[in-house]
């Protein structure tokens, strides 16, 4: 990769002129009919965000998962509103020596990023700020789309993450929280749900393609945002 | 690819300075099966026959004897193997968790068939060996994809070779994987992109503009491609190849798949994701044999020392490299089993006396027992350690003419 050698500034924000140059040559130019919208998948190991992206992309649950090594890609297109978006989902190893010097390749102009815990584990969820920080120390830019995901629900009576501090840490940074278990078939519709509100939020968002985004498209979107958050159920 | 065929038929047998090994004409597996025999029972064991074989077309070809000469291209002695881990391995490790986590998800990689329990068992004494190849070498961390190397030893080995031969890998071929951080890991996997500049400059360019990077290879260099092959004989088979080969091997094998694949990658939208996505998933059918041909030939032609004048890889020293030529000579004096067996009893008799002074298993382990031929050999490794690798060879058989007049003359000489 360090032949590969870039200026620093093409780990800018989502409102580089860097970035947005690339999205319109890479993207939106060479697939005119589908935009892509590309998402990263993060949170300790184990707390299953192979499974719940498997089972977005793949529509099944995945049997004895594996630990995942370096980075995974799993991709799926969708119809919204007639038009053609493909999601990007870059599924990254929980282990803290991956995210350190292997991760970052993939937090380059990510559009949205999904912080998943385990509700039968403390430890996954009390590690979420360090992995907020970890994102933001990537350049990640504030109007980034992010969403906390609480995977593994449908083990009841081993729960240690009590919904209400999770409703509690994700208000306290804006992020919309959903509850889910990519194990539980009932539960499919749901993961999907999950997935497509990001994909609106990006489709509609149309500010966040800005090259210079005014104050005011900021602070709309953190009210949206603030909204989203108070009306989440889980 | 044409320069490497024209290579192929010029290639001789022997090992080169690298230690790479070069292939003989394809014999008959009975032919074979006799060398590789023959080569055991050799005294010294005729260690450079036994990696041509396991190098060369089909490899070592059974699991016994697999069994057999996996420990000797380790350089160990299978009468003097490392107790059982005890129950206290598993106390107040720092990567206890990760290291279960890991494990208990490897279900995968177990024979299709295995009774659950047995599985059980085996899963136990991964864990064990994994914890206690970390406790001895406390500068060796864990990394996911560790176990999927423990894992492929233990089902070929047996739970106590298994331990050894993890333990020796970890300090040499593996050593650039368990720093703290996965640096060197990232300056290892940085070989590959010149490897493919210097075959295929065209497919080099693609890659480089796709900006896929080389995180696609990162499960193939650091499980030895046994986290990502689901047939078991075909990790097997690769393992033949690397545990005869230098610690780079697996790169230059993960350069020949991906130039196998040059149609289909060039074929791909020029996509970080689409090219990352096509190579990440490894083909199952693919032709080993061919590819660790190929893989030889691409070492010979450009090793690593030519590569490493790339500016990009000047920058870090590698443990594994660096070690790996005084490796390879302590690996060429090893007795063959029926000599250690009759040494190992006569040395376990006194070693048993010195040993009920001590307590618990560390006075039993291999590194605190003083053999005579073990010392002598490690002295060696010693001395020529620090040399630089065209000195070495003349220096060793200084040394090893010092060796037989007694270890004060190797001593007086250093």
């Amino acid at each position: 990769m360090a032949i590969e050698k870039k200026p620093e500034d093409e780990f800018d924000t989502v409102f580089s002129q860097n970035d947005s140059l690339e999205l319109s040559s890479h993207h939106d130019y060479v697939t005119a009919q589908t935009r892509i919208f590309k998402i990263i998948v993060i949170g300790d190991s184990n707390v299953g965000k192979t499974c719940l992206t498997y089972r977005f992309c793949g529509g099944t649950f995945l049997k004895n998962p594996e630990a995942t090594i370096g980075v995974d890609f799993r991709e799926r297109t969708l119809e919204l509103d007639g038009e053609s978006i493909k999601l990007q989902i870059w599924d990254t190893a929980g282990q803290e020596r991956f995210r350190k010097s292997m991760v970052e390749h993939y937090y380059r102009s990510v559009h949205a990023v999904i912080f998943v815990y385990d509700v039968t584990s403390l430890s996954s969820f009390e590690s979420i700020p360090e992995w907020i920080e970890e994102c933001r120390r990537h350049c990640v830019g504030p109007l980034v789309p992010r969403i906390m995901v609480g995977n593994k629900c449908d083990l009841r009576d081993r729960r240690e993450v009590p919904t209400t501090a999770a409703q509690c840490l994700a208000d306290s940074y804006n992020f919309p929280l959903f509850e889910t278990s990519a194990k539980e078939p009932a539960e499919k519709e749901h993961v999907d749900a999950i997935f497509l509100t990001l994909a609106y939020r990006l489709k509609s968002h149309k500010p966040l393609r800005l090259k210079q985004p005014s104050e005011s498209n900021i602070r709309q979107l953190w009210n949206q945002r603030e909204q989203e958050a108070a009306t989440c159920q889980c | 690819m044409k320069r490497l065929k024209r290579k192929k038929q010029n290639a001789g047998v022997g090992v080169n300075g690298n230690g790479s090994v070069t292939r003989e004409p394809d014999c008959g597996r009975k032919q074979k099966l006799a060398e590789i025999h023959q080569a055991l029972i050799s005294d010294p064991v005729d260690i450079e026959t036994l990696r041509r074989a396991a190098a060369s077309k089909g490899g070592l070809l059974t699991d016994e004897l697999r069994r057999k000469v996996w420990p000797k291209l380790l350089n160990i002695n299978v009468y003097d193997l490392p107790y059982k881990p005890g129950r206290d391995v598993r106390e107040k490790h720092k990567d206890y968790n990760q290291v279960v986590l890991d494990v208990r998800r490897s279900m995968k990689r177990f024979p299709k068939g295995m009774p659950a329990a047995e599985r059980a068992v085996l899963q136990e004494q991964m864990t064990d060996i994994i914890l206690e190849v970390l406790k001895r070498t406390p500068q060796l961390h864990y990394y996911q994809g560790y176990h999927d190397v423990a894992v492929t030893l233990l089902l070929v080995v047996g739970e106590r070779m298994a331990l050894a031969m993890l333990d020796t890998l970890s300090n040499h071929h593996l050593r650039d994987f368990m720093d703290p951080t996965m640096d060197s890991t990232k300056h290892i996997l940085n070989y590959l992109m010149p490897i493919l500049e210097q075959v295929d400059e065209e497919l080099h360019d693609f890659m480089i503009r796709a900006e896929v990077g080389t995180i696609f290879a990162l499960s193939w260099l650091i499980t030895w491609y046994g986290h990502v092959l689901s047939d078991f004989k075909h990790t097997m088979r690769l393992y033949d190849f690397f545990l005869a080969s230098h610690p780079l091997m697996p790169i230059y094998l993960a350069a020949t798949i991906v130039l196998h694949r040059e149609k289909e990658v060039k074929k791909t939208e020029c996509d970080m994701a689409m090219v990352h996505h096509l190579l990440s998933r490894i083909p199952q059918d693919l032709p080993y044999e061919l590819l660790i041909g190929q893989a030889q030939d691409l070492f010979d032609q450009y090793p690593p020392s030519l590569l490493a004048k790339q500016a990009a890889l000047q920058s870090r020293k590698s443990l594994s490299i660096s070690t790996f030529q005084a490796f390879q000579f302590a690996t060429l004096h090893q007795r063959p089993d029926s000599v250690l067996q009759r040494l190992t009893k006569a040395q376990g008799s006194t070693t048993s006396r010195q040993a009920s002074q001590h307590s618990g298993l560390e006075a039993a382990l291999p590194r605190d027992r003083g053999q005579m031929w073990g010392k002598g050999n490690r002295m060696v490794k010693m001395a020529v350690w620090g040399l630089s690798a065209t000195l070495g060879a003349a220096v060793f058989a200084v040394a090893q003419t010092a060796m037989d007049w007694g270890p004060e003359v190797l001593l007086q000489l250093f």
